[in-house]
């Protein structure tokens, strides 16, 4: 099967034609997605921000980092699930949106930079506690999570116009 | 009222109002800007509720939370505001005869009031991290009010 085959056959499941059809439950699921938008990527980019030494600048960075990823997860468990529901419901036309597409790729991009921060300079963290500056490397990851966070968020924004 | 009305009918069909409306990815953008300012205003909001309750963010004090994320938090408020006019303006019919905009608009009033009123003496005081009861439900009280203009906003798509 193609995978847009696949997507319109999972658009036609009963569980999803349920969610589609229903009153309450889609614009709930999609309610949850957007609202939960401030925990989990709005606290990214706060430690962006922190990163960046734009915001938190006198507090140990060793301290407020895990202290905010922590509430975040949280946010991102909600967001992954209601997203692929979102999805379910639209996939066919979702599949083939460029917006859509897009989103993915950023999503991708974020993944990766965040493994590459976590890899990198996670474990040396508190040896720049107090610092002023943080590493360039460090700042680099922070300014792209920030800007493709929000391309995440426009791509989201404007496909849903366009389901 | 009606010279208000008449005004907002004027600005709704200024050609900036009308380009924004018409285009392809006007309103989009501007829906973008309205979301991307709510999380981060949101975000700072979470921040300084979930300390005041005191099941995190235990390390430090109100007042220093405060007075980091206040730059942040008024400048993603101020794009919320100025975008979410160009919304209305966009086709203020639509909002005007909207249940949940009203909705959203007085607990929006709520949330400010509550905010200005309660949530800033709490925040002045200084408390320690021990959680509270009162801080508990003072911060409850705050965030429902902040999420549920959220919610409101979301039900306009949905709502009459």
């Amino acid at each position: 099967m193609s995978v847009v085959g696949w997507c319109e056959w999972l658009e036609h499941t009963p569980f999803v034609l349920a969610i589609a059809e229903s009153t309450w439950l889609f614009p709930l699921i999609e309610g949850s997605h957007i609202l939960t938008l401030p925990l989990s990527v709005g606290l990214i980019m706060i430690v962006d921000l922190r990163l960046l030494g734009l915001a938190f600048r006198d507090g140990p960075l060793s301290r407020i980092m895990p202290e905010l990823l922590r509430w975040s997860k949280t946010g991102f468990a909600v967001m992954f699930v209601t997203g692929v529901l979102l999805f379910t419901t639209h996939a066919g036309q979702a599949y083939g949106n460029t917006f859509f597409r897009v989103k993915l790729v950023l999503l991708l991009t974020l993944g990766i930079n965040a493994a590459a921060y976590q890899a990198i300079f996670y474990p040396r963290m508190a040896q720049w506690d107090q610092a002023r500056r943080t590493p360039l490397g460090a700042r680099i990851c922070a300014g792209l999570s920030l800007v493709v966070w929000i391309g995440v968020i426009i791509c989201g924004r404007t496909m849903a116009y366009q389901l | 009222m009606s010279a208000l009305l008449a005004f907002v009918g004027w600005c709704s069909t200024a050609a900036p109002i009308v380009f924004l409306r018409d285009s392809r990815y006007g309103m989009p953008a501007v829906q973008s800007v309205h979301l991307v300012g709510i999380t981060v205003f949101l975000a700072a909001v979470v921040v300084l509720d979930v300390r005041l309750a005191g099941v995190g963010m235990t390390d430090w004090s109100l007042p220093w939370l405060q007075r980091q994320l206040k730059p942040w938090a008024l400048g993603a408020g101020a794009l919320v505001v100025l975008s979410g006019v160009l919304i209305f303006l966009g086709t203020p019919s639509k909002y005007l005869g909207s249940n949940p905009f009203r909705v959203k608009m007085t607990v929006l009033g709520l949330a400010m009031l509550f905010h200005a009123g309660v949530v800033r003496r709490f925040i002045d005081s200084d408390p320690d991290s021990r959680p509270r009861r009162g801080h508990f439900l003072v911060a409850g009280v705050s965030l429902t009010l902040w999420f549920l203009a959220g919610w409101a906003g979301r039900a306009i798509a949905f709502v009459p």
